[in-house]
């Protein structure tokens, strides 16, 4: 989350709201958002509806693993970063700067 | 050796366990195993959600539709609050 946080001016002129996503309680996410300096919100997926939906759910875990999704104003997605290539968000912050998701 | 070194190092060894079992999903995560691709690819259309969040005053709900035609979506899951990344 904090290396969206990093990127966050770079994200937001391009148009783009960033939402972090995890299985926890509004109050703890709001809690760690504090703790870790991150701006923008961290919804809560209290019963793991969206993390199902979106096919992240794992088992292992009882909780989702570790996935960037980038979403175009049309709704479809434009990019995907899995697992530990999650942590770098370089390849979404790229993709948003590509002219075509500027205008 | 001493019986009380003993029990020290049995003891040791159960919180080493204990420690190893709290770190697994953080474990599990950098396996050389790749897991499964994801479901949705690229090109598909994102299910629509709705979540809350706690903006320190009132609770907020949010949905994908609200940004449909107005702004791209970063959607970052992550495992757990309080863990890495």
């Amino acid at each position: 989350m904090k290396n969206f946080q990093q990127n966050l001016k770079k994200l937001e002129a391009t148009d783009t709201q960033v939402l972090g996503v995890s299985m926890d309680s509004p109050f703890a996410n709001k809690a760690f958002a504090d703790q870790i300096g991150v701006t923008f919100p961290l919804l809560s997926d209290w019963g793991g509806e969206a993390t199902h939906k979106y096919g992240v759910y794992v088992d292992e875990y009882k909780a989702a693993r570790r996935i960037n999704f980038l979403i175009g104003k049309d709704g479809k997605i434009l990019e995907e970063q899995v697992d530990k290539d999650a942590i770098d968000p370089k390849k979404i912050v790229d993709a948003c700067e590509r002219p075509k998701l500027k205008s | 050796m001493k019986k009380s070194t003993v029990k020290q190092i049995g003891g040791w060894l159960g919180a080493a366990a204990i420690l190893l079992s709290l770190a697994s999903p953080l474990a599990a995560e950098t396996k050389k195993n790749p897991k499964a691709a994801p479901s949705l690819k690229v090109g598909d259309v994102a299910p629509d959600f709705k979540m809350q969040y706690f903006d320190g005053k009132d609770l907020k709900d949010v949905s994908l539709s609200d940004f449909r035609g107005k702004k791209n979506v970063v959607l970052a899951f992550y495992i757990f609050a309080f863990t890495g990344g």
